[in-house]
């Protein structure tokens, strides 16, 4: 199978450059992932990051064939050759494919990603009814891959100032906890121009996003909560 | 509401899609039934005050709708502050003299 990959060593190359590789598949190999595991046999200068390699982690996000996506849960059957890969658009390139993410987790721990309760701690645990639980389903399971906040347009002119819809989807998350105790803080901390108000609903986060969840929704959700707020 | 909590225009955008909905929705069943016989008719139609006032309400929707639709791009796209600064200055002045333009018509020719 034809590789065609994004090459850059900040320590040899003064620019990246695209190199072709050529690859015998096993079997067994199923995955993108799988192929850069044999790249890397044949040529172990090849860098990227890779973890848990089922999809959990978010380590190996990378643009394959121009699209965002998780290299360890993207079948090689189907893909049109060669098969392009390129670190995320938009994030300052560390070497190869790995990218630095220093940006992206600032926005995250923006947005305070962990609960706010001041009230005293009952015996056990805060419980939760089956209901408020629900409301959880289609924000906790967002890994922080950063394939919508690298493939949303208002991200690539704003990276500094706009949280990005990773971000966004995970103050949702705590926004709507029934055990969070911060929910105006929290609102009143996004009225912004810039963090939240950059979106535009362009949808590329939702269309790319490898758990298949809906950032968009969670964004316009937190507006429509500021609006119920101010009126 | 914060002067620059972004809320406001996102409201706006809102308001005056809304506004210019109807008015679309409003052109189109006249057009479609009814449409006025040529020019002469149309200025008779747009002389009356309360047709006067509609087509200005639809003016300052089209202008506050293009004020934060142009807004959003600068806001992306040019980055240097004082570019940024003089880039809406220039469109809000433009927006104003077009708005006020429109009202001198409007209610010239109804007066």
């Amino acid at each position: 199978m034809r590789f065609k990959i994004y090459r850059y060593d900040p320590d040899k190359d003064s620019k990246p450059h695209w190199q072709d590789y050529e690859v015998a598949l096993q079997a067994s190999d199923r995955m993108v992932l799988d192929a850069l595991t044999r790249l890397k046999a044949q040529d172990d200068t090849i860098t990227y990051r890779r973890s848990c390699r089922e999809g959990v982690c978010g380590s190996d996000a990378m643009n394959i064939n121009g699209r965002n996506t998780l290299a360890c849960i993207t079948p090689l059957q189907g893909l049109p050759e060669p098969v392009v890969l390129a670190p995320l658009p938009s994030f300052p390139v560390i070497r190869d494919l790995v990218v630095d993410m220093t940006l992206f987790f600032k926005h995250y721990h923006d947005i305070r990603p962990y609960l706010t309760n001041g009230e005293p701690p009952p015996e056990r645990e805060r419980l939760q009814s089956p209901e408020e639980r629900e409301r959880l389903n289609g924000l906790y399971e967002c890994i922080l891959c950063a394939c919508c906040t690298s493939f949303c347009p208002s991200y690539w002119w704003n990276p500094d100032k706009y949280i990005g819809p990773a971000g966004l989807l995970q103050a949702e998350r705590f926004i709507v906890d029934s055990r969070d105790r911060a929910g105006a803080e929290r609102l009143a901390h996004l009225d912004d121009v810039y963090k939240l108000y950059r979106c535009r609903k362009i949808m590329n986060c939702t269309e790319v996003c490898p758990k298949g969840l809906n950032p968009a929704r969670a964004i316009e959700h937190i507006k429509m909560q500021l609006l119920r707020r101010s009126s | 509401m914060m002067v620059f909590s972004g809320q406001r225009a996102f409201l706006l955008q809102r308001l005056s899609a809304l506004v210019l909905l109807a008015y679309v929705v409003a052109a189109a069943l006249r057009l479609a039934f009814g449409a006025p016989a040529g020019l002469a008719e149309w200025r008779a139609w747009a002389a009356q005050p309360l047709a006067a006032a509609i087509l200005l309400l639809l003016a300052g929707a089209v202008l506050l709708h293009a004020w934060v639709g142009v807004r959003d791009v600068v806001l992306d796209y040019v980055q240097p502050l004082p570019l940024r600064a003089a880039v809406l200055l220039l469109v809000a002045s433009v927006l104003v003299m077009l708005g006020a333009w429109t009202a001198l018509i409007l209610v010239s020719h109804a007066l």
